[in-house]
């Protein structure tokens, strides 16, 4: 456990020190290192620019041994974020099956913010948002803005 | 389109579950070490070829442990072999040996691609398990108890998995010809995840570059229904510089059953302490793991059972063995009658007379014997071999009776402490036999009805 704690520190350091671009991290609870607060600018040219979102971060106890759970808490129009109040993100690294110990956190992110660049509609999980992406990508961008405006708009 | 999109979100909701998906074993992480003949039991009532090949199974393996099934075993299964094994040649050398060379791997691990700042916690994790395994005396209780540290635990299996991944990328000629997709996609996706059980590939690997390089050899028993009366083995054997086999290798010895590994040993894999019968130093290997399950269970009887006649306790030799509160009962010669001792008992006084130091003889030696009669005379002159794995018969023939002139055994406690501990058969002979164990550990259920009335009847 104290190595785990350890481990955690020093990635929380590193994410605060040299955060991946467009993040910002802190604790929710300085006393309680597995839960992480990220706000995350949309990347500038895409759809998602000017939206500041608002990602909680939970590590769990066995932390690295399994792999932190991503939650977008701002309401986000994504073929790989679950519209419903959770807004999980789990693809890729995030998986359990393909989560690896040395994988760290400053990765994820980094990963999260790369979606938001370039969605992945192959490895969907609102798959109407991704046959939207795929098809109607105009309707969908149109959607996707609308809701950054609506949502994501206020710091 | 309405019910494709339905169909694709149950497939994404089975999808979601099977992510969610964790293994509901149960049981120790790695469990101490069991007679191998509750693998026959376990598969008494299986298919005719499993039965086979379990029933043989314990005459050449005394005893097992079993890894809990997590997805991790194999991993598991051979990292703990590995220490113990280490712990077994009982060499200090060969563990700083063992340490230079786990931290020479960073150089095949960097190769690999792994960073180093990613990989040292698991890596440092290790080495300071090799120290304190090296250092330790306790028989390997720690290192028991580290390996069902969950976390401890994982962080070894990581860095035995990138060392893996390593070796294999390091070697893709030796591989290769056995993974359909290039190594380091395969290692990617079949090595380093924290779920992932081992394949042989990665098992042959793992041997390959963390057992036999230490000088031990692995043998991997395939309990499977392939036809035949005995498991099918297979052999890793340590090879030297000029690529000859070591000569006699200590021996890691794995269970395979498909899916699943679990860790088996022969008689002579058994700390070598375990079995010399008068040599008290040694038993710490046996004794450490067994004690704290015999005690607590001693403890239990004791307490539900005020003075009565206790299974086994003809031969308790004093109270310094755990059970503490022992000796605040009442032995004097009235309190245990002995109502069948024509049927069933040994004369009390029998027992009065052989010396405590024999105690642990007659327990072991006792169960083979069939007319408890013999026993008090011939058994003290039997080496303690070990127990048979097989005991069926009169088990329980009434020698085990409380006797009455047990207190004045007291004063030969630490002579007692070790015996009875050195008996290896003495825990075997509890775990062995499922027939007899609930009458041994279910007080309540065995003899709270029979004996105790009795006794209230002859004391009114």
């Amino acid at each position: 456990m104290s190595n785990n704690q350890k481990r955690i520190g020093k990635e929380f350091q590193e994410c605060t020190q040299t955060p991946p671009k467009g993040c910002t991290v802190k604790l929710v609870d300085e006393s309680n290192l597995l839960k992480w607060e990220i706000i995350m600018d949309g990347p500038e040219g895409s759809i998602y620019e000017g939206g500041h979102f608002k990602l909680l971060l939970t590590l769990p106890n066995d932390y690295p041994f399994k792999p932190p759970v991503l939650n977008f808490q701002t309401k986000v129009y994504h073929p790989n974020i679950t519209n419903d109040e959770k807004g999980s993100m789990c693809l890729g690294m995030l998986r359990a099956d393909e989560w690896k110990p040395p994988n760290k956190i400053i990765n994820v992110l980094k990963m999260a913010r790369g979606l938001l660049e370039a969605p992945n509609p192959d490895d969907a999980v609102e798959t109407s948002i991704a046959e939207q992406y795929k098809n109607d990508r105009k309707g969908f961008e149109k959607t996707a803005k609308d809701w950054t405006k609506k949502y994501a708009s206020g710091k | 389109m309405a019910a494709f999109a339905q169909d694709d979100d149950e497939l994404a909701r089975m999808q979601e579950l099977s992510n969610k998906w964790e293994s509901d074993a149960t049981g120790p992480l790695v469990s101490e070490r069991l007679a191998s003949s509750a693998i026959t039991t376990e598969y008494a009532n299986a298919d005719p070829v499993y039965q086979a090949k379990t029933a043989s199974l314990p005459q050449k393996y005394a005893q097992y442990r079993t890894c809990r099934g997590d997805g991790h075993c194999g991993w598991r299964a051979v990292a703990f072999g590995y220490f113990e094994t280490l712990m077994r040649i009982g060499d200090s050398q060969k563990f700083r040996e063992e340490e230079t060379r786990l931290k020479s791997m960073c150089n095949i691990l960097n190769a690999a691609g792994h960073q180093e700042h990613l990989y040292e916690d698991f890596a440092d994790d290790t080495i300071e398990l090799l120290r304190e395994t090296a250092s330790a005396s306790d028989g390997g209780a720690a290192l028991l108890q580290t390996f069902n540290d969950s976390n401890r635990s994982m962080s070894i299996i990581t860095y035995l998995k990138l060392l893996t991944s390593a070796w294999i990328q390091k070697h893709p000629d030796l591989y290769q010809p056995f993974i359909n997709q290039p190594v380091q996609s395969y290692c990617r996706s079949h090595i380093e995840p924290s779920v992932c059980e081992i394949e042989h590939v990665g098992m042959n690997a793992l041997v390959d570059v963390l057992v036999k390089p230490a000088g031990i050899a692995v043998e991997i028993l395939y309990l499977d229904r392939t036809p035949g009366d005995e498991v099918n083995t297979y052999r890793f054997d340590p090879v030297d510089h000029h690529n000859e086999p070591l000569p006699a290798p200590p021996t890691l010895r794995l269970l395979y059953r498909p899916g699943h590994y679990d860790i088996l040993y022969k008689l002579e894999d058994l700390p070598q302490q375990a079995a010399l019968p008068f040599n008290p130093a040694p038993q710490n290997v046996f004794v450490a793991l067994n004690h704290t399950s015999t005690e607590t269970t001693h403890h239990k009887i004791a307490f539900e059972l005020d003075n009565i006649e206790i299974p086994g306790m003809s031969f308790y030799p004093g109270p310094n063995m755990g059970w503490s509160n022992f000796p605040q009962y009442d032995f004097s010669p009235v309190s245990v009658p002995y109502p069948h001792s024509s049927s069933r008992s040994l004369p009390t006084p029998s027992y009065a007379p052989v010396p405590v130091a024999h105690a642990p003889e007659y327990y072991t030696t006792s169960v083979t014997v069939p007319p408890p009669s013999v026993a008090p005379v011939t058994l003290p002159h039997h080496p303690a071999p070990h127990a048979p794995i097989d005991r069926v018969g009169p088990f329980r023939p009434s020698i085990w009776e409380y006797e009455t002139n047990f207190a004045p055994a007291a004063p030969h406690l630490p002579l007692c402490q070790t015996a009875i501990f050195r008996n290896s058969h003495y825990n075997t002979a509890h775990f062995n036999n499922p027939d007899f164990e609930p009458e041994q550990w279910q007080p309540d259920s065995e003899y709270g009805h029979t004996e105790r009335p009795r006794k209230k009847s002859s004391h009114s």
